[in-house]
Order: C-alpha cells, then structure tokens, then sequence
C-alpha cells in the first residue's frame, strides 16, 4: 500500500549534526532492521528507521508467549532477540548502503563490554549508520540483574566510554521504570549524550482470568502503545524542563494530534512504535497529516513548537 | 502480501458462536497460494484493540475470500456486528501452505473449535482433486458443529458431551481408523490441546503430519517476533537465533510435527 506524499523540507529537525527531512521516526523493535517493511511501505519518507536492538551475539529470545494484547495497549517480553552484531554487519549494513532512509542502530548489552564491543566493531567497518540509540533498560549481569537505566552513573559511565569511541549520533534511550528519569537524563547528557528517547515500555502484568495463568511467559513485561502515552509525554516534558539536548519522544503515538503533543511537551522528534503492528505505514500517514496540520496551525513549523505546551499553573 | 481494504459479502452464524464471513479481495486473491494461509484482520478503527488477528483463510472462489471465526471476545464480537457493504482491512496472503496431500496418501484432516477455516479449505481442495479423504471435526457439543457426522463417507464428529458424533476428543475416532488406512498423512489445526495430542501420537506412530498452530501474533510480517513456537532442536548452538524457535508468521504457521513440540 504506497501513499503519495510531498516531503515539506520546513519540517525537518536537526539532532546533533545530523538533519532530518521530518521528525516521524520508527522505534526500535517495531520496524525489524528496517529492511522487512519495504514490500509494503514506502520506507523512504521516515525521518528515521531505528533498528530493533543488536546484541554481541544472537539471541533467541525469551519462550513463548511473547505478547498480549491489552486494554489499548499491548505487553511483549521479547527478550531482545536479534541476529547479533556480526551477522548485522555482514547482512544489513550492506543493505542500507541502498536505503536512502537514514538509518540508527538501537544497541543493547548485559555489562559494559558489551556495549563497547558492539560500537567498536560497528566503528571498524564503513556504514551509512546516522547514529546509535543505547537501550538500557536491559539488566547489567554483572550488577545483579539492575538495568543500567535505574542508575545516573551507570548511564554516565555508559554514556562516556562510547562517546569517546564514536562521533555518529548518540542517543540513551530511557526506561520510565525509574524514580527519577530527570536525574538519568542529565547523567547521559552531561556524559555527551547527543540527544535522549523516552520512553522505552513500561513494567506491567497481564493474567488470563479463566485459566488464572499468566499470558506472559517471564511473568512481566514491557506495556507499549496508546496506554502509555500520558506517561511518555510527562516524562518528555520533565526532561525538556531540565535538558539542553534534544529529547526524541516515544510511546503510545498513532496519530499527528500525538506528534503534535510529544512535540508541545518538549520533544524534538518521535518514534512510532507499536501502531507499526497495526500498520506498518502508520508513520508515512503521519508525515502526511503532520505537513496538513503544521500548515493549519500557528506555528510555521515543527521547529517553533517545541516545548510550547501552555501549562495551567 | 499487500493491505488491501475489502468489502464485506456476507456475514452469517453457522453455529453456536462460529460465524462465516465474505470478503471482495480481488488483490489478497490473486497472490493466495493455497489452504493454510491467513490473513489479518483489523475490525475496529479505535485504539483500545491495537493488534489486529490473524483469521485463516477458508475458501477463495475467484476474487471473494472467506473466513471462520469463533466469538470469543470483544474483537470477534464486533466482527459478527459487521454488516454486508461495510469495508474492512486485510492484510494478507500471509504463512505457507499444507503440503504433500495427493493421490498417494491418505489425508486425514482434523479441525477443533478456531481451527476449521484451513481445514475445511483443505477438505475442499481434496475434493476437488478427486482424493480419497477423512475428516474429523471436535466441538464442546453439537451446537457447535455445522456439517453431519457421516462415518459412511469418512466424516466423522466428535463433542465433549456426546451429544452429536462420538463423545470425546478427535483421538477417539483417529485412533479406529487410523489402523484402517494405507498412508495416512495427518493434517491438524485447532486448540493446543488437540494439537499436542495429535503432535504426540504422531511421532508415536511414525505418521506424517503437519499442524497448523495458532500463536499470539503482534503484526503478522515479522517485524515484532511475538509469535514464536517451540522448534524441536535437541542441540541449538550456545549463541543463536531461530534455532530455538520460529516464528509462526514467517515460517508457519504450518509445521511438520517433528518440527515443533508444545512445552
Ligand atoms: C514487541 C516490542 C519489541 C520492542 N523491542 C525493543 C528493542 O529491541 N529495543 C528497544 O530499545 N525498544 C524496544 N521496544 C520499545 C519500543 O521501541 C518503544 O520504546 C515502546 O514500544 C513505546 O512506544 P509505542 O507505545 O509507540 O510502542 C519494543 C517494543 C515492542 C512493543
């Protein structure tokens, strides 16, 4: 199913030095590798594919089952199963040498070797990457199980020992299981962090009340889709408070009206997730109604409206 | 595999909670391959369902399309409130196809409760080839059931309470013929349940057979890796991936039994 759309260059957005011709990206594990989807959309409007997450080896991933649908919402506990990063760079990278998309490889490790091994490797072959997003919302082995992501310094220690070892984009993709994702965020930034997305799924639990089992194989998992968005948009919109870099807003969006909201809370750009599942040409659509109601509005662009949400009090 | 928007035929109970639709797909027809595969489906435009549901595929006469369903949930109930006229996505031809059923064997096609679509696709495809066949159909009871127990012509129904057919599950029945029949290949699609009953007896007995599996699926084109099942690989490396499971949407969702196993 192609639409034909008209890109208007007034939407597009820089992050670090990179442009983008928009600000509707895809998020990571929504969108494969960003080579699956082509066969029924038209890849080449997005802002940004962003790749499901690479590990140093493969994964299989967690048993079955993986997924339930839930009360606008949707549970997956995936377990971050990937090709792993050596079949990445012989099979994929070559692929997006044609893709005119750009492309940002989300990353994800278990210490922190790994995720260094990951970006060394990826640093010592040519690509067209743009950039890496950094999931840490993925337990640290090492420090018994805790996810890099519910520490500052852990995220800090993360966050300067790959930038020193890439000049692409740099993005710490945020967990809102925290207490404090502010506090997070500015570990990352001050560590040189180019940019943060929030927010990676929420921690929820979903029971089949007729069997009185759990629909969920490791019992919880990650809550995604329209449920999440209230909180992914007061965690934007704290960040944007305390931020100086640029904040990619993620969770529950299906819609322009979404992307506008992300965008009035403090977000520079948006991924789409789950709506993929739906629809895989959810954010070509959006681009669309995006440019129509950026024109309708008082604002003469994206740009313009970052953060201009107007509080009550 | 193209998302097509289709108009609605026909919309009719067939039985308690099983109902038939119709599809105008001339798109999704054209690029079908034959009983097995699935399409999915997209009932509501709001979001409080995101995912859509993957509906097999029961019949494909020129370009009109036909699925089975079974009420059991908000998103099948508000199918059945479907009228004739009303448009609705489809995002299909998706999975691969049974195989192997010809002349030289003797299909045995067994459907339980969401899993008679493909089964009766096939029963049909065996009866316009002219090959020699058994069915068995299992339901809760006869309410449930919508073709006649006719063990003449090798139909044969099942119910939980006996109260049309054979009372018990489809083992009961495959378990008398089965000894009756030269080369029989099984092919199953239901519950788990049945299928890991058949999947068991299958390997006991050496009997070719392939099982379409129902999974919880999230896109349907192998973007989310939500669908998997369990392979049957005894020795998956310490590292890998799809060595351990596949995933129904882009491998399946029709398996050889040895394949698979249901934990
Ligand atoms: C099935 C599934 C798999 C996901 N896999 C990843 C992943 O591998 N890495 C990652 O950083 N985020 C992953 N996510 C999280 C999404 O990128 C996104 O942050 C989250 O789903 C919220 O956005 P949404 O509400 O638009 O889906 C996954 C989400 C889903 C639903």
């Amino acid at each position: 199913m192609k639409r034909k759309i008209s890109i208007l260059p007034k939407n597009s957005i820089e992050i670090g030095q990179v442009s983008f011709n928009n600000p509707i990206w895809v998020a990571s594990g929504t969108f494969g590798y960003g080579t699956e989807a082509p066969e029924l959309v038209d890849v080449e409007k997005l802002g940004a594919i962003v790749t499901k997450s690479i590990t140093l080896h493969p994964r299989e991933g967690n048993p079955p089952p993986r997924i339930v649908e839930t009360s606008s919402g949707m549970i997956n506990s995936i377990g971050l199963a990937n090709i792993g990063v050596d079949k990445y760079i012989d099979e994929m990278l070559p692929i997006y040498k044609n893709v005119s998309t750009k492309i940002i490889m989300n990353v994800a490790g278990t210490d922190l070797m790994e995720y260094v091994e990951i970006i060394e490797k990826i640093e010592s072959v040519s690509s067209d990457l743009v950039g890496f997003e950094i999931n840490i919302s993925c337990p640290n082995v090492k420090k018994g199980g805790m996810e890099f992501g519910v520490d500052n310094s852990m995220t800090a220690e993360l966050t300067s020992e790959l930038r020193k070892r890439t000049d692409r984009l740099l993005i710490m993709k945020l967990s809102p299981n925290v207490s404090d994702i502010v506090s997070i965020g500015m570990g990352a930034q001050d560590a040189g962090a180019d940019a943060v997305s929030a927010i990676n799924t929420v921690v929820g639990m979903s029971i089949d009340s007729n069997s009185g089992k759990s629909n969920i194989y490791t019992t919880y998992g990650g809550l995604s889709g329209p449920a999440i968005k209230p909180i992914g948009l007061a965690a934007v919109h704290k960040l944007y408070q305390k931020l100086s870099i640029p904040i990619i807003g993620i969770g529950g969006i299906v819609s322009s009206n979404d992307v506008m909201e992300y965008i009035l809370a403090g977000a520079s750009a948006v991924q789409i997730g789950t709506a993929n599942y739906r629809d895989p040409g959810t954010g070509e659509g959006i681009i669309d109604e995006l440019n129509q109601t950026v024109e309708n509005s008082k604002w003469d662009s994206v740009k313009d409206m970052v953060g201009k949400a107007k509080l009550l009090s | 595999m193209i998302i097509e928007k289709t108009i609605i035929q026909s919309n009719n109970q067939i039985a308690e909670n099983i109902w038939k639709m119709q599809f105008e797909s001339p798109q999704i027809a054209e690029e079908y391959a034959g009983a097995g595969q699935f399409v999915n489906i997209l009932p509501n435009d709001d979001w409080n369902h995101p995912l859509r549901r993957p509906m097999s595929i029961a019949s494909v006469e020129d370009s009109t399309l036909s699925i089975i369903y079974k009420i059991f949930g908000d998103v099948t109930e508000a199918l059945s409130k479907k009228k004739v006229g009303d448009a609705i996505e489809l995002l299909g031809p998706i999975g691969n196809v049974f195989t192997k059923w010809d002349s030289n064997v003797f299909p045995i096609l067994i459907g339980g409760g969401v899993g008679l679509a493909p089964i009766l696709n096939l029963k049909d495809q065996c009866h316009v080839a002219d090959i020699d066949y058994a069915t068995i159909i299992g339901a809760k009871n006869s309410n449930e059931q919508f073709i006649d127990h006719d063990p003449e012509n090798k139909i044969y129904l099942t119910t939980d309470d006996g109260s049309i057919g054979e009372t018990g599950t489809v083992m009961v029945p495959l378990d008398k013929i089965i000894t009756k029949i030269d080369n029989p290949h099984i092919y199953a699609c239901g519950p788990e349940p049945m299928l890991k009953a058949i999947h068991d007896f299958a390997l006991k007995n050496e009997i070719p057979t392939q099982l379409s599996v129902e999974s919880y699926m999230g896109c349907g084109i192998g973007l989310c890796q939500g669908c998997v099942i369990n392979k049957n690989n005894k020795a998956p490396k310490e590292h890998s991936y799809h060595e351990k499971y596949s995933l129904v949407c882009l491998d399946g969702p029709i398996y050889e039994a040895e394949d698979i196993y249901f934990a």
